[in-house]
This record gives C-alpha cells, structure tokens and sequence, in this order.
C-alpha cells in the first residue's frame, strides 16, 4: 500500500477527537480503584477498633494525607507520560516533597524522644503487617492503571510504570491507613516509604515490557 | 524575538522545504486543532505536512543506522503515520504538536530498531536530528504489503478500504456502495488500521 492511500484512509475514518479523556480517565480509574482497595482493606483486614474516635487525630490524617500527596503527584506524572513529546520526567522531583517532609518529621520526633524509645517508635508494633500489606493492596490500583497505560501512547515504559507503582502505592496507603494502628511519623517515614519505594520499582520494572504499542 | 522574522514565514503550507521547525509548529499547529475538532480536510493536510517532515527524518536516521533501503524508511513512516492517528487522543492541545509527533516517530524508530537487531543507542535523543531534518516529498514503496494486514478482516471491509482508497472516492459514497451508513463505514475503516498498525508491529523485523 502506498503511504498516500494509507493518508486517504486514515482522513476517511477520521473523527473529533477527544483530547480530554485520558486525564478524565485517570482521575476516574484512580477514584474507582481507592475506593474498592479501601473495601478490600475493610473486608480483610477491617478497620482499627478506634476509627471512629482516632480518625480524627493528626497521625491517622497524616498517614491518609500523605498517601494522598504521592499518589496525586504520580497521576498527574502518570498521565503526562502516556501523551508523547511532554517529558514529564522532569517533574519526578515533586514525588520526593512529600517523602522529605514526612522524613523531617519523623526526625524531629525521634530528636525529641530519648534513644530507649527510638526503636519503638520506628518500628511500631505491625510494621511486617505494613511492609506486606500495602504492597499488596497497591496491585489493585496498579492492575487498573496498566489497562489505562495500554490505551496511551508511552514512550517510556519505565517512567509510566514508576509513576504507576508511586500512585498505586499511594493509594493503598491511603486504604491501609483506614487499619494500621501504628501512629508515630518515624513509622510512617520508614515502613510506608519503603513499600512504596517497593511498588514503585515493581512498576518500573514490569510496565516496559506490558505496554508496548 | 517574533518581531525580527516577520517576512520570514512562508505563507504556503505546501512548500515545505523553507520551514523550520518552528515555522512548521507554526501552521501545524492551528491545522492539527482543527482536525481534532473534526475538520477532514486539515487532518489531511496534516498528515501530508507532518509525512513529509517524517519522511525526510526517518530517511536520514536510518542512514546513519547503516540503512539507506528508501523503502525500509517507508515502512517505518506507515508505522508512525499509523501510531499517529491511532494515538491522537494522547496530544496535549498545549504542547507542540511537531514534539508529540516527533516523540512519536522517534519511539517507533527504536522499536524498528530493537526489533530488527540493531541497537539504538546512538540514536540522538534530543530534537536535533529532527529540527534538522529535510523535508522529503518522494514517496518510495514500502516492502511489507499493508494490504496483508487485511486478510483477516471481513470481506465487506476489505471492499470498502478499497473504495475509500481510490481517489475521488468519499467515505459516503463508498459507504453507501458497501450498503453501510457513513458512520458504520468510519468504525469499519478504524478496524483496519488498527489490524495494520497490529501487523506492522508483528511483521516489521522480518528482513526484506
């Protein structure tokens, strides 16, 4: 075929386009998926015995919060990097503005507290339960995004599956902070951090070979 | 800066031989909105501007990959052309639209690359090689036959391509000819270039 006749054709089938719907698309799928990674939590593992009473206080907001903060930062990376010729890469730095502030406070926390606490406060009493968990609920998110990736056009699989991985995991946060009784900020800074640094690489590195077009 | 090169801009889309790229990002750009407002004829002046770059760009870093086969070059243009339309849902209307395209072409150039056992690691990742890049109007053959591609889809399809194919022949009247309304004849037409782009990136490695 002659790449004129290929021309004819395409302007033939050619339609209004909607340049709108991945971003639409994103913010949707990430919705559905939080939503039903928070009922996988509360059905699993349900929810800690004081929600009603603790949800309110500055450590439980603050797990949610910064969940929310990563995941919100990667979407947005996320869909950029499935529209061509925007390098979004360029941005990645942003991910690390919540990871930095939760790391200072967990370090303010742990200057004020006398060395004896200092395991206690780190580790927490579940902090296997959070390093397990939370990757494993981030699957959902990540599963849905991947559908999501195969209908962009990424040019780097790599930085898509990465910011997939960080939002995933970013959501799950948000999901498994409905159950996770451990509050301190060194706790958050260290096992939350690194499951998300955990989802984040499984994104990196099983996206490329997924969602080549 | 505009106010130094106000003469310099070439009014006629179809010389493009004197564009740069930022003259060329400068009627793309309007013509490229009005074909995703639905405009037929501009996306068809698109494809033929942006084709024409891309040919000239292909050409050229095929070259310096070791290739010259004019219509190795061609069968990577068809890809890119392909993954163009199919993707046009993912251009940013605020970005440049000879980036996205560029980004594009680029990104199934490697694959070609990859998939046909060279490596692709002296490819310059920068715009450079397609600022750079001449235009080049002399479409050659392709050597993978897109009309293979077809054989698995139905044979009222395959009539219908056919039809729109030829020139002077309108989405409606071929439609109609294939007893389908226009619209039913647009989704049929997709079909086919989407089983197109899917074989070429099934077949693009076997060597000619």
């Amino acid at each position: 075929m002659q790449t004129n006749d290929l021309i004819s054709l395409m302007t033939a089938s050619h339609q209004p386009v909607d340049t709108g719907w991945l971003r639409r698309a994103t913010g949707i799928a990430a919705l559905a998926a939080l939503a039903v990674t928070i009922g996988l939590v509360l059905v699993t593992l349900g929810a800690r015995r004081d929600l009603a009473s603790a949800w309110m206080t500055l450590p439980v907001i603050a797990k949610a919060l910064f969940g929310a903060g990563v995941a919100v930062i990667a979407l947005v990376l996320f869909q950029r990097s499935l529209r061509p010729g925007l390098k979004p890469a360029r941005l990645l730095p942003m991910v690390v503005i919540p990871l930095l502030l939760v790391a200072a406070w967990a370090l303010l926390t742990l200057g004020q507290a006398p060395v004896a606490q200092w395991s206690a406060l780190v580790f927490g009493r579940y902090w296997r339960a959070c390093l397990i968990a939370v990757p494993l609920y981030a699957l959902c998110p990540l599963v849905v995004l991947l559908l999501l990736a195969r209908r962009g056009a990424p040019t780097n699989g790599r930085l898509t599956g990465a910011c997939a991985g960080l939002a995933s995991a970013g959501l799950a946060a948000v999901a498994y902070s409905l159950h996770c009784p451990d509050d301190t900020a060194p706790f958050l800074a260290t096992w939350y951090t690194l499951a998300i640094a955990i989802v984040t690489s499984l994104g990196a590195l099983i996206f490329p070979r997924l969602i080549r077009w | 800066m505009r106010r130094n090169k106000p003469d310099s801009v070439s009014p006629s889309p179809k010389k493009p031989t004197a564009l740069s790229l930022v003259e060329l990002e400068t009627q793309l750009r309007p013509i490229f909105l009005a074909a995703l407002a639905g405009d037929a004829a501009a996306y068809r002046l698109f494809l033929d501007m942006i084709g024409t770059r891309l040919r000239g760009y292909l050409r050229g870093m095929l070259a310096r990959a070791g290739r010259s086969e004019p219509s190795e070059a061609e069968d990577v243009l068809q890809e890119t052309l392909l993954a163009l339309h199919l993707s046009r849902h993912t251009y940013d209307p605020a970005s440049p639209v000879t980036a996205w395209a560029h980004a594009i072409a680029r990104y199934k150039l490697v694959d070609h690359l990859r998939r046909s056992g060279r490596h692709a690691a002296n490819l310059p990742i920068d715009e450079e090689a397609f600022r750079l890049a001449a235009p080049d109007s002399a479409a050659s053959d392709a050597r993978l036959d897109l009309e293979r591609a077809m054989q698995a889809l139905p044979e009222r399809t395959r009539a219908l391509i056919d039809g729109v194919k030829i020139q002077g022949t309108s989405v409606a009247e071929a439609a109609n000819a294939a007893g389908m309304t226009e619209t039913a004849a647009k989704v049929a037409i997709h079909r086919g270039l989407q089983a197109m782009a899917k074989f070429l990136s099934k077949h693009g490695t076997r060597p000619a």
